[in-house]
């Protein structure tokens, strides 16, 4: 299931190649409730989602993104990676989406990697990000342009270095 | 020899066995009042063993009551709370935008349904009767359905959507734990009737017991006051018999002393006034006076014999005998009296009797009482048989003493063996006798394990019996002593 993005966002989202990376680092995997189909997302569709501009998966249940609390890299990689912001922008954005009523629910901001596992476990319509080693059996992990966080390829890679 | 020696002490031994049974015997007719009281005790103690089974069942039964009623209750509002608490950390979860608590809530309201299911679980596996498994299953039921809308309530809450989640709960979800709650209500009342019931068979059993201790009691209060009535009156009546006994007894010995010292003064008195003169006189009062101190010697002799087998527990001198021996020394004792009244003696002893366990001197003393008795009374047929044999069937030595003499009136058969007693024939006939002698010879073979018998036919003669009982012990060492003997007869 493909979702539609902007050319734009397409070119902006490529991520750095890992073969940059002079530390090491440890993919980030993106998690949805169990019950919830979707198995695939593209880097395009899943900036869509996290951006809020997309509220609803195809099962009709509303998209509920959950973020980690400030200054955790995962955090600050979703804000690199995929908003492409610093925290900043991103606070203003999604105050600015607010106000204007492009943002319909604001992102869950949850404490822990643990709290946000339990929230997506928890809510059927849940999206949010792990390490690859905070997932169990209790969410499940969607591939990103069809890859998953073990593959070599697969985009999203914590950059240790943006917590230091 | 050692063989012999054995065979000597379990003869010993059967004979005390013999005799304390006989002595069981007269304490046992005794001590009747005694033993039925000791019996009623007994009965008093199976009731209260009743009784005892009787708690021990209400024990059970409120054991059972307190581990499934009230456990069950107990559990039971452990599990009312912990479905209150799913639901009502569901709403919690409403009452906050702040996704940390409303995830706390939610995973509270989780552990909250797991007690839940756990103990819907154990309430099923527990469950004995059909209505309690038709109870729990659909409770499982109901409980999975409630379930099923508090995760989308929760979903909704999490994915902030709380005005779908309230409608949702509001819809859907209350009706579904009100069926939760309604079956928590069935199963209470479950619990209730099952308490109600075991504590009516509690209270059953307690009536019980309470009815049976008090019936045992008050039976064994009564039939104890009779007892103890009855003993008294009995210990009573022995005594008054027993002080009858010894003055009848100091009443027939003083007669019975009277009379020859009576006589023994006369002619003494005669002597010392001159009245008795010549030789010849004075040798008929002589002899008067020697006669009646032989009398009085042997009345003596018979008190004392009598006060001695009178005794609860007298003394004897056991030991193996043989029946020839036992009667050779009878004979010897009464040679004088058979001689001076010129009977004939006829004994028959069948051989290879067995030996026999007992006191020589008593058993002799039995025969010779017999022996006089049959000398006395023989009316001038001057005949005494005595015979000895074995009687397999009734395992024992009968040894007889039979006379051709006047033989007995039924009318003092019952009285023969009481001490003292004389027929009114005797008397007027005027046999001597002291009137102690069957009396002795019989007590004397009683003391022994045995017994005494008699048959009579008058005119004809009298034949009296001593039964002399032998132990199976002993009967075999016969029965093997005598194998070879009658092998070796032609």
């Amino acid at each position: 299931m493909m979702l539609g993005l902007t050319q734009n966002q397409t070119a902006q989202a490529t991520p750095p190649s890992s073969q940059t990376r002079s530390k090491p680092t440890q993919s980030l995997a993106i998690v949805v409730n169990r019950s919830n189909p979707i198995d695939n997302l593209s880097y395009r569709e899943l900036r869509k989602i996290f951006l809020g501009e997309r509220n609803h998966w195809p099962n009709g249940h509303r998209i509920a993104v959950a973020m980690l609390d400030y200054g955790q890299p995962e955090r600050e990689t979703v804000l690199r990676l995929i908003y492409r912001l610093d925290e900043n922008g991103y606070q203003d954005r999604l105050l600015r989406g607010m106000f204007l009523g492009d943002v319909l629910v604001a992102p869950k901001t949850l404490a822990s990697p643990l709290i946000l596992r339990k929230f997506v476990f928890n809510a059927p319509g849940a999206i949010g990000y792990l390490r690859a080693s905070d997932v169990d059996d209790s969410v499940k992990v969607i591939r990103i342009d069809g890859m998953l966080p073990d593959n070599k390829d697969y985009k999203l890679q914590i950059d240790e270095r943006s917590s230091e | 020899m050692a063989t012999q020696t054995d065979l000597t002490a379990r003869q010993i031994v059967s004979a005390y066995v013999q005799t304390s049974k006989a002595f069981l015997a007269r304490k046992l007719s005794r001590h009747i009042w005694t033993i039925l009281l000791l019996l009623v005790l007994c009965g008093e103690a199976g009731v209260g063993l009743f009784v005892m089974r009787d708690l021990a069942r209400s024990y059970a039964t409120v054991e059972k009551m307190y581990n499934g009623s009230v456990q069950g209750l107990l559990r039971f509002g452990d599990l009312e709370y912990e479905a209150q608490e799913t639901r009502r950390r569901t709403l919690y979860a409403l009452t906050t935008n702040d996704g940390n608590l409303q995830v706390d809530y939610a995973d509270q309201s989780r552990k909250a349904d797991r007690g839940v299911t756990q103990g819907i679980i154990q309430y099923l596996a527990q469950a004995h009767t059909p209505r309690e498994s038709e109870l729990g299953h659909r409770l499982q039921s109901d409980w999975s359905a409630y379930l099923k809308v508090r995760d989308d309530v929760l979903g909704l809450i999490l994915e902030g959507s709380p005005k779908e989640a309230v409608q949702l709960d509001l819809s859907v979800g209350v009706p579904e734990f009100d069926r939760v709650r309604q079956d928590l209500e069935d199963i209470k009342v479950t619990y209730s009737e099952q308490a109600s019931q075991q504590l009516s068979a509690v209270a059953e059993f307690s009536r019980r017991s309470t009815t049976r201790l008090s019936a045992s009691l008050l039976f064994g209060l009564l039939f104890g006051s009779v007892a103890v009535w009855a003993i008294q009156k009995s210990r009573m009546r022995g005594a008054v018999q027993l002080a009858k006994l010894q003055m009848d007894f100091v009443a027939s010995v003083s007669h019975e002393l009277r009379t020859p010292i009576t006589a023994m003064l006369t002619a003494g008195e005669n002597i010392r006034d001159g009245l008795v003169l010549g030789s010849e006189s004075l040798f008929e009062h002589g002899s008067v006076i020697t006669d009646q101190a032989g009398r009085l010697s042997e009345l003596v002799d018979q008190v004392l014999l009598f006060a001695a087998t009178s005794t609860a527990r007298p003394s004897h001198l056991l030991r193996e005998l043989r029946v020839d021996e036992v009667v050779a020394d009878a004979i010897r004792s009464t040679k004088g009296l058979l001689e001076k009244a010129g009977a004939t003696i006829d004994v028959k002893i069948e051989s290879g009797l067995p030996p026999i366990v007992g006191d020589l001197s008593v058993l002799s003393q039995c025969l010779q009482n017999l022996i006089a008795n049959a000398v006395k009374y023989s009316a001038g047929n001057r005949w005494v048989g005595i015979a000895a044999r074995l009687n397999q069937e009734a395992r024992e030595i009968e040894v007889s003493v039979q006379d051709h003499g006047i033989g007995i009136p039924a009318s003092d058969l019952a009285h023969i063996f009481e001490p003292f007693y004389r027929s009114p024939q005797a008397v007027a006939a005027h046999i001597p006798g002291t009137g102690l002698g069957l009396s002795i010879a019989k007590r004397s073979a009683e003391a022994l394990g045995g017994g005494l018998s008699v048959s009579t036919q008058i005119g004809v003669g009298s034949v009296f019996t001593v039964h002399l009982p032998f132990a199976h012990e002993a009967l075999q060492g016969i029965r093997r002593q005598r194998v070879p003997e009658l092998e070796r007869q032609p």
